[in-house]
């Protein structure tokens, strides 16, 4: 009960800012449109292009996009490396008897939940606009199963983003390594298109690294293209990944925290 | 003793450049670093209830002690011992005991009343409701700010936010209290306030304080006992009184004259330090005071006539010279 207390405090201080929530959903919402208005493009002159993906999949791709978009890309990083780490704010977190990483894991949710709540409310106007055109019937269990790879989705973005802001305790100039990862994001986790639109080379060094099971995963799981065994698996790589970040996650923030000087505090 | 610290140092490598681009070339090849100590090898101890003045100038290694201290750094070398605790280790059961207090640095929540966040830390250190409902009660009424308990805190005043800070901090009645610069920036009135909360809530709780400030007037009208540092070092530790009558060279014959008597008369009794007749004042070697007083009455027309200590800003602004 204490965590959800802690998580609804949080959530108040959220909802209070809903408007920043709306326009930060915004950004998410236009670059999957446009993506989309491309691709419609190329479909009604060339036909379907991807045997697998009709016109409609992809539609369905991209409006789930803008949920997963919202709801699973974790923008905690900045907020760790430069208020909490280079400005100073961290000296507030580490004197307190709740561990930092889930005090931060607890002030990201309520974000991401409400931009989410967003992004399911574009999708059910698009749903009575466009009718048909965006439907997904799954059976019980593969809904079950999406669920638990959106979750997992949710935890593994969590902490490679955690890992990428406490990197400010050792970089000083830490917006580049940010920026780079923002791009090994868009073209690995199929925020660009789906990974079978990428050639095979690259669509292979995608699936060795963890975005795709941040955002493709979940995206095709809901669009009802895996099997009961291929998400499974999905689970499964998920769960190591998670596992082998948030272990490196304790290392690193075991000795990094030793460098802290709460500079600015 | 509750708080224990002993030949703490808190060494920073600190990157040096030489200027122009030259000197940014060089530095990639070969980085120079500096050894820079912000506490160098000190060492005090506090006993339970007290409540002390940590006092030195900018950089002295003030700030850095308290964080020592509160387990916010890692100390270079050097015990340091709080309630029985190492503090960087920052066990939970240390850290719901104590609590950092820094002036104008903010953990309360901007856009919602402050009572969300004090609600907040409630569940952080896991308070009982009974506890929490009466260390909030106590502490609004100390502070008088029970009308601003459901007002945004981006709406509040300085002031204001400040003694909800406070009250944010000391919700979990803390044993140990280390307050940095906790009237920075506030007017008189309101630095006067915070001072009257302090004393009143050491003398209620019991609390153990260590107070740092750039104000003279949070240490005299708080603290009984000083430490001053400065340069990582401490210079004196001890009551506020003796350290006056360690420090202070000479006393300040402050007099109100009938009659005009030229600067060069008053000089040959002691040094001249102000002459706006009828006030004079002469400093004069404290051994002497007396003597001087004696001086000045019998030969000059003396309608009124004080021995007074120097200020105490005086007296430190001068232990930090000679050391210097």
């Amino acid at each position: 009960m204490r965590y959800f207390r802690i998580f609804f405090l949080h959530f108040q201080q959220a909802f209070a800012l809903r408007s920043r929530s709306m326009v930060w959903f915004l950004i998410s919402l236009f670059n999957p449109v446009l993506f989309y208005i491309f691709w419609a493009g190329a479909y009604h002159e060339k036909g379907n292009i991807f045997t697998s993906w009709n016109l409609s999949n992809v539609a369905v791709y991209y409006i789930l996009l803008v949920i997963a978009g919202s709801l699973l890309i974790v923008h905690i990083e900045e907020d760790v490396a430069h208020w909490d780490i280079q400005e100073g704010g961290l000296s507030r977190y580490i004197l307190k008897p709740f561990p930092y990483i889930w005090l931060k894991f607890f002030e990201e949710l309520p974000w991401r939940l409400i931009q989410g709540a967003f992004g399911i409310i574009t999708f059910v106007v698009f749903r009575i606009l466009l009718g048909d055109f965006l439907s997904v019937s799954l059976p019980l269990s593969i809904v079950i199963l999406a669920v638990c790879i959106w979750i997992f989705a949710y935890l593994l973005s969590f902490f490679y983003k955690m890992i990428l802001g406490i990197s400010a305790l050792w970089i000083t100039d830490y917006s580049g390594l940010q920026q780079i990862s923002e791009v090994v994001i868009v073209i690995f986790a199929g925020l660009l298109m789906p990974l079978e639109f990428l050639p095979d080379t690259v669509r292979q060094i995608a699936t060795a690294l963890p975005f795709s099971y941040i955002i493709y995963y979940p995206l095709v799981a809901l669009q009802g293209k895996l099997n009961i065994v291929d998400m499974l698996r999905v689970i499964g790589i998920q769960s190591l990944w998670i596992i082998g970040l948030h272990f490196l996650f304790q290392l690193l923030w075991k000795k990094g925290v030793k460098l802290f000087t709460g500079i600015g505090q | 003793m509750v708080i224990s610290l002993s030949h703490l140092k808190k060494y920073y490598k600190v990157h040096q450049k030489e200027p122009g681009f030259m000197g940014s070339l060089r530095s990639l090849v070969h980085r120079k670093y500096q050894t820079v100590k912000a506490v160098d090898d000190i060492s005090f101890s506090i006993a339970e209830g007290e409540l002390v003045g940590f006092i030195g100038p900018n950089g002295a290694g003030k700030t850095t002690t308290l964080k020592c201290l509160s387990g916010l750094l890692y100390p270079t070398s050097g015990i340091v011992s709080v309630l029985g605790f190492t503090p960087f280790d920052r066990k939970n059961a240390y850290l719901k005991q104590i609590a950092l207090v820094m002036g104008q640095k903010n953990q309360l929540w901007w856009d919602l009343p402050a009572q969300e966040t004090f609600l907040l830390n409630k569940e952080i250190y896991e308070i009982e409701d009974v506890q929490y409902k009466k260390t909030l009660r106590d502490l609004v009424e100390l502070l008088d700010v029970e009308a601003l308990l459901k007002v945004q805190v981006r709406k509040l005043s300085l002031g204001e936010r400040m003694k909800m800070e406070l009250i944010a901090a000391l919700i979990h009645s803390p044993r140990v209290l280390f307050l940095d610069e906790p009237t920075i920036g506030l007017d008189v009135v309101m630095q006067k306030n915070m001072r009257d909360f302090i004393r009143e809530y050491n003398a209620r709780k019991k609390s153990t304080i260590l107070l740092t400030s750039h104000y003279m007037e949070d240490v005299k009208q708080l603290a009984q006992r000083v430490i001053i540092i400065d340069h990582g070092r401490i210079l004196y530790d001890g009551k506020l009184e003796a350290l006056v009558k360690k420090f202070a060279k000479h006393k300040v014959l402050s007099i109100v004259l009938d009659e005009y008597v030229t600067p060069d008369k008053l000089e040959a009794v002691g040094d001249l330090v102000e002459y706006n007749f009828p006030k004079a004042v002469i400093r004069v070697p404290r051994s002497a005071s007396n003597v001087a007083a004696a001086q000045l009455l019998e030969k000059f027309p003396v309608d009124d006539l004080n021995i007074e200590e120097p200020d105490i800003e005086d007296i430190i602004r001068d232990v930090f010279t000679q050391k210097k």
